[in-house]
């Protein structure tokens, strides 16, 4: 793989680069630029350079942030993302060292991975009806718990899948002499097999939160006032106040920047998970 | 040893349920007694977000005769064959590209994790800005460039492309990263000896890089069908399935039946629709992924 490189190639391959890197942070910083700009600002030509070009102003944040709607969302987005994750994470680590430690029959241990993969694979939309009816029937409409339930079920995927490699990759040996001290399967799996696996549950836990913060259909259909996360604010949002580009930006900021935090810190993690295991980032 | 892995042995075989159980039973609850729920929805019509009568197969008859549902069907497919196929081809050719060693590279595999998790529906919601007809960002752009304005969410053809242009600005990054880590993990001794032997990089590409990682993009092609197929936020911010019907979507229409028009019976026909053709994908591709889950199977 160690050709040697041309100029001709270098040149092209950071020309690449370069776009690559304009192309996807764009938005970012179109995003960033317009909820600084003063409302005059926003079409006038070449004001693209904060204090350079244009004043920035705090007020955009300051009057978003000051509506009681936009602070409750952020609160549901945030409760509901830790809950989702936190059960997921639960129930994904038991099972990940039941399908990574012990025998389910002759092809069990594969035909559960796969169903767990499945997961997946559901378009949501096909449940949301049923979510919709059942969650009506429990009187859970409108309720952060139900969209916490849900996504949990969405992401448990990941744990599952992330951790049962992990847990492989884990040498045996470490529970077998804990067991010759005497411990039982469970003080083996916490004492034991957990610490080693920190890391790992950390950046699924933040993964599956970052998902269940950018959920949006389910949220869209089991919501209608107290319990409203983010994304669906914003989904409605032009439509009231027509469009704003300073509050658009000061929107699409808060409603993206925790998730893109997320995925900064859990980066090893990743591409595993996303490809459910397969390739190995 | 025997002596101590006996009790092990009978302790674990029935603790192992502990352990599996909770997951099992949560995707029983919360998947498949759903899933049943919906398939017996589909047999009624519903009054006023009730169960009305018993209708039989009328549901799933309505399937092939209405006009609103084969549009959506026709939208859902253009977008994820085009979004796809771009989305494989750039995200491919700039992972081969860039897969050598230079400074910054590390840079901007961090950086290029950021779509993946920028909220879709937020980018949708961000479009109605960049693709702003009048002095918006692109416009500004292709008019310097000796573009008329082009009328982005005005036009059907054109509030197409929008929601495709951010879908692919999303996910191609996706097929590069995946694809980068693969292409890292090839056997470097491979290409070291195709070296010596005198192959030309045409030449290697062809006969190793490429047989080398068609599993790999198997795989890459099906988590993108997949996802592709449930699109449904970033119309819904940008374009509300606009003008018209033209980015109307299948999960859009379906969201719509369900809770605009409390149709749920037929709304859930339309779900098992999405989820056979869904299932027909993964079970054409799936064939070819033996061999990247391999290590799953022990």
């Amino acid at each position: 793989m160690r050709r040697k490189t041309s100029p001709v190639q270098l040149i092209l391959t950071g020309g690449v680069m370069a776009f690559a890197l304009l192309w996807v942070l764009f938005p970012f910083y179109w995003a960033l630029v317009n909820s600084i700009k003063q409302p005059a600002d926003t079409f006038r030509p070449g004001a693209w350079v904060p204090f350079w070009q244009f004043q920035p102003t705090l007020e955009h944040w300051i009057a978003e942030l000051s509506i009681l709607e936009t602070r409750h969302a952020l609160l549901n987005s945030t409760v509901i993302a830790l809950g989702a994750a936190t059960l997921s994470v639960l129930l994904g680590t038991t099972a990940a060292y039941a399908l990574a430690r012990f025998r389910f029959g002759k092809k069990g241990n594969a035909n559960l991975t796969t169903w767990f993969i499945s997961q997946r694979i559901l378009p949501p939309v096909v449940v949301v009806i049923p979510f919709f009816l059942i969650m009506r029937q429990l009187q859970l409409l409108d309720n952060v718990f139900a969209l916490m339930l849900l996504n949990a079920t969405f992401t448990l995927p990941f744990p599952v899948i992330i951790l049962s490699q992990m847990i492989r990759e884990l040498p045996k040996e470490l529970e077998e002499a804990a067991y010759v001290d005497g411990a039982t399967v469970f003080q083996g799996f916490l004492q034991v097999v957990l610490p080693l696996l920190l890391p790992g549950l950390v950046a699924t836990w933040i993964i599956c939160m970052a998902f269940s913060w950018n959920e949006f259909l389910l949220a869209l259909s089991l919501t209608t006032k107290s319990a409203i996360p983010m994304p669906v604010i914003i989904a409605g949002a032009e439509h009231t106040r027509g469009v704003q580009f300073w509050y658009v930006g000061v929107r699409v900021l808060l409603t993206m920047l925790p998730p893109i935090v997320f995925a900064l810190l859990a980066q090893r993690y990743i591409i595993r998970g996303l490809t459910l295991g397969a390739v190995k980032g | 040893m025997n002596a101590a892995e006996a009790p092990t042995l009978r302790k674990t075989d029935r603790t192992k349920f502990f352990f599996i159980l909770p997951a099992v039973v949560w995707i029983v609850v919360f998947t498949l007694f759903p899933l049943l729920y919906a398939l017996y929805t589909s047999f009624f019509s519903f009054r006023f977000g009730r169960i009305n009568q018993f209708v039989g197969g009328t549901n799933f008859i309505r399937l092939f005769t209405d006009d609103n549902l084969h549009n959506g069907l026709r939208v859902t497919l253009v977008f994820v064959a085009i979004t796809v196929a771009l989305q494989m081809l750039l995200g491919f050719s700039l992972a081969l590209l860039l897969n050598r060693e230079m400074r910054g590279k590390n840079v901007l595999r961090a950086l290029m994790v950021l779509p993946l998790f920028a909220t879709p529906v937020a980018m949708g919601y961000l479009g109605i800005t960049l693709f702003y007809e009048i002095n918006g960002p692109i416009n500004a752009l292709l008019g310097a460039l000796g573009w008329g304005a082009v009328p982005w969410l005005s036009n059907p053809f054109w509030a197409t492309v929008a929601i495709m242009v951010i879908d692919v600005w999303q996910w191609t990054p996706f097929v590069f990263l995946v694809s980068l880590a693969a292409l890292q993990g090839l056997p470097a001794d491979l290409f070291e000896a195709a070296e010596v032997d005198g192959a030309s990089s045409w030449q290697s590409f062809r006969q190793l890089t490429l047989p080398l990682m068609t599993p790999i993009l198997w795989l890459i092609l099906l988590l993108r069908l997949v996802e592709a197929f449930k699109v449904f936020d970033i119309p819904t911010s940008l374009t509300l399935g606009g003008p018209g019907r033209a980015t109307e979507v299948y999960s859009l229409f379906t969201y719509r039946t369900a809770l605009r028009f409390f149709d749920h019976g037929y709304a859930s026909t339309q779900g098992f629709l999405l989820l056979l053709i869904v299932s027909l994908i993964v079970a054409l591709i799936f064939r070819q992924l033996r061999t990247v889950y391999q290590e799953e199977g022990n």
